[in-house]
């Protein structure tokens, strides 16, 4: 029997393949197999239109939504709130002009920077000297300027005791007492950012024996100036 | 970013030259300049003529040493708080002993001001140069 059973399955199988197919019957003629009876479809009922001089204190029993709808009563809509849309175009670079304003009156460092509008701007490649609040000056070859509005920044490239040493500065910083430009690109760049000047084919190295070589030249320029200043003294 | 295996320049006269980061302390981070880290000692600087003068300070470390050391110089650029960005080219550090006091006597390097936050106003003072 062990054996034969598998067999027997198999010949059941085929049985069942040589069963004829129940044939496919329309839908509606067996609602029960397919559906539940609640959910036999049925089409939507049309509304039936409420009876005609029907009396005031029984359309006031009626839900709102079955009311018959009188054209002449409205409610009233209120106008919609002034967009501050309307007021205030474009308010974030309304607060970036206040902050400039604050940070930068007269407009020089916004003059010193921006390359693209004004010729003696800084421009990439240039040695520029920048002192801080604190007194501590720092030195270095422009490599980029990011124009940003307020957030407007430029990256510094020196080599302090050999090390390199980046610094990204921004312009309109509270922090940030001077910028001046020591020495000018010797040719113009090809490159809005020169970060290719990281490589050790290409670094600058140090560039403050230029600056000092800067300084001591204005010095000797305004030594001549403060001398009558010490005279009077 | 300084972290496992990074390998930092030693920048005092301890005797290490090249040290690796084992370990990075009171931060589960990458270490940053003023971060304290364990280091193990993998170059030894020959001082050369130094070395017979003082053998002292030549011998302060050795090759395989583990010592504490606070990160100088980071090559992962920092904020400060007016929003200016440094970085350096490098990753250094200076060997310290337990309590914090440097274990060489001079430093040669410029080193970041973010140390003096951290009380390391020691470290900064030693250094001949901070930006």
């Amino acid at each position: 029997m062990a054996s034969s059973s598998p067999i027997l399955r198999q010949l059941g199988c085929f049985r069942s393949l040589l069963k004829p197919q129940p044939q496919p019957q329309p839908l509606l003629q067996s609602p029960l197999n397919r559906r539940a009876l609640s959910t036999v479809y049925s089409t939507r009922p049309t509304p039936k239109p409420l009876p005609e001089n029907l009396p005031e204190q029984f359309i006031k029993q009626l839900p709102l939504h079955l009311r018959p709808k009188d054209p002449k009563v409205r409610r009233p809509i209120p106008p919609p709130p002034p967009s501050p849309c309307t007021k205030c175009k474009d308010p974030v670079a309304a607060v970036e002009e206040a902050q400039l304003a604050v940070l930068d009156p007269t407009g020089e460092r916004r003059a010193l920077f921006d390359y693209r509008r004004s010729p003696r701007s800084v421009k990439p490649g240039d040695i520029v000297r920048v002192t801080f609040k604190n007194g501590d000056p720092f030195n270095g070859v422009c490599l980029s300027i990011r124009l940003r509005g307020l957030d407007t920044s430029f990256l510094l490239r020196n080599h302090l005791t050999r090390v390199g040493v980046e610094m990204a500065i921004k312009v309109y910083s509270p922090n940030v007492e001077s910028v001046e430009i020591v020495q000018r690109a010797q040719k113009r760049k090809r490159r809005a950012r020169l970060f290719y000047m990281r490589d050790p084919k290409h670094d600058m190295g140090t560039v403050e024996n230029i600056v000092t070589n800067y300084i001591r030249q204005k010095r000797a320029l305004s030594g001549k100036k403060r001398a009558p200043v010490k005279g009077r003294k | 970013m300084i972290q496992l295996k990074t390998m930092l320049n030693c920048i005092d006269n301890s005797g290490a030259a090249v040290v690796e980061c084992v370990n990075v302390l009171k931060k589960k981070r990458p270490a940053t300049v003023g971060d304290r880290i364990v280091v193990v000692v993998q170059k030894q600087r020959n001082f050369g003529p130094d070395s017979s003068n003082n053998v002292g300070i030549a011998n302060k470390v050795r090759r395989g040493d583990i010592r504490h050391a606070v990160v100088v110089r980071a090559k992962k650029e920092m904020q400060r708080p007016d929003g200016s960005l440094v970085k350096f080219d490098d990753n250094a550090c200076v060997l310290v002993n337990k309590s914090g006091d440097p274990i060489g006597t001079r430093m040669n390097g410029v080193v970041a001001t973010e140390l003096r936050g951290r009380q390391w106003s020691k470290i900064l003072s030693l250094a001949p140069m901070h930006v």
